[in-house]
């Protein structure tokens, strides 16, 4: 499979009376643009704001984080089996607005899985986004439903900014990319014989799939991954778009719809691939609630690695707590196979940092890389402008904040577990732990 | 800032194993490796005073020796404490230990030590106390000055403190996050520890778990009928007068009671000192924490032959596995000589 990623580097948006790219500036027409967030009814309001590294500003509650892209050859849309027909994704030419990203933060309302993210101050490099510049759309909606629920699906805002970047991404449909970076990974028989004798390297990722009820966990294909079993895929698929992040569990811990494509673990992988290993592709899996099904997916993951012949994996946990089960369990069955593991995840170590960084811990992972702290306390200076409702952070069940978390003057301390995919599982996270 | 420095009656100047009995010394000023530990925490800090006692003494007669180093600190304004260091000399070690706990619990003070690997006081006081990693013997003594100084200098001037490893001491058991110290994304991180991990080159795990201990269970009870059974617990329910002084938190200790002629707990006479629950449902009914009553019902149903004369009990909540580990043993030794088949564990 060969996927062509025709790369176009913001480094501006601005807004103006046309939507076009030009010389890395983004140009937006802010009209046009809220016309096609309110295709959905259900948005009551909705603006658009611009945000840069450095400023001194708040998002708050982010929702979702998307890169703006479109389908030049090989399929019908970014979002296969979500926004388009249902196609698999990863081949032909795809064009991509990189180094921004669009921001969905709700207007008032938020909720346990969303989050916060700083464009400057401290905390600016905690997250990816505090490092590049990024469209915000803000909006509300009439989902009264949830309006007071700690769990929120978010389901029309997060469409509205998929709608958005696919729209947005048009703009660069007939454009001559500045350059084209190809993702090219034959069928493992057609390899030759020199990468075959390279060890088979798999990406072992368990999203987030733990909800029992339909609409809050990662997509794949539009298909709830609460409802899958492991199952072998190719890197492209998610490097073009077959995975949405989903509405579910403290925010730091997980994957963004935009890490999920941009992610920069399968393309570390992919460059390994043919000089130091035989990059097998993508054994996805889920994370589970009952012990039968962590066992069960553990298992016919081991068996899928074994079949295929990896002889080391990369394993990739999008959350903590109870998942932190399916993560070790997953490490420790691939090690009784003899396949070599390094985990990828973060660590809960409580407000004393004395807790057990990891509900369930076993020696065989005895290599583990570690991305932040959940418990990590972060405090904000008073005088950040807002974008969004920060009172949501206190109000409205954040996982990092609580009622009386946010000063009068405007100053807050918050938990890490609410700021936005910090924890960046996807492999950006240039933060770890140690002990003290 | 001030500081107070504790040493042993050795390196106070007091004399060797035959003077181990001494009593507390308040010195106005500084003695012996005080002297050298102010030269280096100059001028950020003040070492003012020096405080000598005897390693029996701080170890066999903790209550009084504490009493009388808390009337002295009582009048003293310090901002830091510093005891040893106490090289290999496990009761100097264990003493610095127990002085390090108590300050750091009565006046909420950076508490500063140093010791070998193999001194028992490290695994003990670990957890409380930055015990710097020491030499075997006096000769390193001013080797393990140095970095208890200057990590002192550090908390003086408010300087951001670094990971257990880099500054130096045992790790606490806290575990914080922190910048990846050469600002590598982890992406590239598991790339390296996964390409040295096939090669079967040296890697560092970014999280170290510890290695647990696997024991293999009992045979089963042949016949149950005949068999002697104890009561083992970590409820806390312990006589109402506490006579052991199990603490009601990080227990250190176990206890033993006599149930030969009861047949169950009775309230006012047991309660429970566990401070990790609501205790007033277990201090009402004891036996919900040790189940004497339901075990003396099958005993005279004639399910188990007989329920052991003695119940074994401490508190489980913060106790340190060293600790627990210590307990099973202790305790699995005493049963294993009285004859008992096999024992019930009771936890909260």
């Amino acid at each position: 499979m060969r996927l062509e990623i025709g790369a176009f580097h913001v480094k501006d948006i601005i807004f103006g009376e046309k939507t076009f790219y030009q010389a890395g500036v983004l140009t937006l027409n802010k009209d046009e643009l809220l016309n096609v967030v309110k295709e959905d009814e259900h948005i009551t309001t909705a603006d658009l704001k611009i945000v840069h590294p450095g400023d001194n500003v708040i998002l708050c509650p982010v929702k979702e984080a998307v890169e703006m892209r479109c389908k030049v050859s090989g399929g019908h849309g970014i979002f296969p089996g979500v926004l388009s027909e249902m196609e698999v994704a990863g081949s032909g030419r795809t064009h991509c607005l990189q180094d921004c990203s669009l921001i969905v933060v709700g207007e008032h309302a938020g909720g346990f899985q969303d989050g916060v993210i700083a464009m400057g101050g401290k905390y600016q490099h905690h997250t990816i986004f505090g490092d590049m510049p990024n469209l915000v759309l803000v909006a509300d909606t009439d989902e009264d439903f949830e309006r007071h629920e700690q769990q929120k699906k978010n389901h029309a805002l997060r469409w509205a900014g998929m709608r958005l970047a696919e729209y947005i991404g048009q703009c660069v449909k007939d454009l001559e990319p500045e350059n084209i970076e190809v993702y090219d990974l034959p069928s493992i028989p057609e390899r030759s014989e020199e990468v075959k004798q390279l060890p088979g390297v798999l990406y072992v990722l368990q999203p987030q799939s733990q909800m029992e009820t339909m609409g809050y966990n990662t997509l794949i294909y539009g298909w709830d991954a609460n409802h899958i079993l492991p199952t072998f895929m190719h890197p492209n698929e998610l490097l073009d778009g077959c995975m949405v992040s989903g509405s579910f569990m403290p925010t730091s811990s997980k994957i963004s719809t935009y890490e999920f494509a941009v992610n920069p673990m399968i393309k570390r992988l992919y460059a390994q691939h043919g000089k130091t290993i035989n990059f097998l592709g993508v054994l996805m899996s889920t994370l589970n609630v009952k012990m039968d099904e962590k066992v069960r997916c553990v298992k016919m993951a081991g068996q899928i690695a074994t079949s295929l012949g990896a002889q080391a994996a990369v394993v990739v946990e999008e959350g903590y707590g109870n998942p932190d089960v399916d993560y070790t369990a997953m490490l420790v069955e691939l090690e009784r196979l003899g396949i070599k593991t390094v985990g990828l995840s973060d660590e809960c170590t409580g407000r004393d940092g004395a807790s057990q960084p990891l509900v369930s811990m076993n020696p065989a992972t005895n290599a583990l890389v570690t991305t932040g702290n959940v418990s990590q306390m972060y405090e904000f200076p008073a005088g950040m402008e807002v974008i969004g409702e920060l009172e949501a952070l206190a109000r409205d069940g954040n996982s990092g904040g609580w009622e009386g978390c946010i000063n009068p003057d405007g100053s807050f301390v918050m938990e890490n577990n609410g700021m936005f995919c910090a924890n960046h599982i996807s492999g950006y996270s240039v933060r770890t732990c140690a002990d003290f | 800032m001030k500081a107070i420095h504790y040493i042993n009656q050795f390196f106070g100047q007091i004399g060797g194993e035959d003077k181990a009995d001494q009593t507390p010394i308040f010195h106005d000023g500084l003695i012996g490796c005080s002297m050298m530990l102010n030269a280096m925490v100059k001028p950020d800090i003040e070492v003012t005073n020096t405080i000598v006692c005897g390693d029996n003494y701080i170890t066999n007669h903790t209550e009084e020796a504490l009493k009388e180093i808390f009337a002295f600190l009582d009048t003293k304004e310090f901002g830091i404490f510093f005891a040893g260091p106490a090289f290999m000399a496990g009761r100097y070690g264990v003493g610095c230990g127990i002085v390090c706990k108590a300050v750091k619990e009565r006046y909420n003070v950076p508490v500063i030590t140093s010791m070998n690997e193999e001194n028992p006081g490290v695994e003990e006081y670990k957890s409380v106390a930055y015990i710097f990693k020491g030499g075997r013997k006096a000769t390193f003594m001013k080797a393990d000055i140095t970095p208890m100084a200057a990590f002192a200098k550090k908390i003086a001037k408010g300087e951001e403190l670094l990971p257990a490893a880099q500054e130096g001491y045992f790790p606490r058991g806290i575990r914080a996050e922190i910048p990846e110290p050469n600002g590598i994304m982890a992406a590239d991180r598991v790339i390296d520890m996964l390409l040295k991990k096939l090669h079967g080159e040296p890697y560092q795990t970014e999280l170290i778990i510890p290695a647990m201990e696997k024991i293999p269970p009992a045979e089963p009870l042949k016949d149950l009928s005949k068999a002697t059974i104890a009561l083992v617990s970590s409820s806390g329910v312990v006589p109402v007068d506490n006579p052991d002084r199990i603490q009601s938190a990080s227990a250190q200790k176990w206890g033993k009671y006599d149930i030969s002629k009861l047949d169950n707990l009775p309230e006012g006479v047991f309660k429970t000192i566990h401070a990790g629950f609501d205790p007033a449902a277990m201090c009402a009914v004891p036996d919900r924490g040790v189940p004497v009553d339901a075990m003396r019902y099958f005993e005279k149903q004639g399910k188990i032959g007989k329920l052991y004369d003695y119940f074994y009990v401490t508190v489980g909540t913060g106790t340190t596995q060293a600790f627990a580990a210590k307990f099973g043993k202790e305790i699995a030794q005493e049963l294993h000589a009285a004859n008992v088949d096999a024992v019930i564990l009771t936890s909260t």
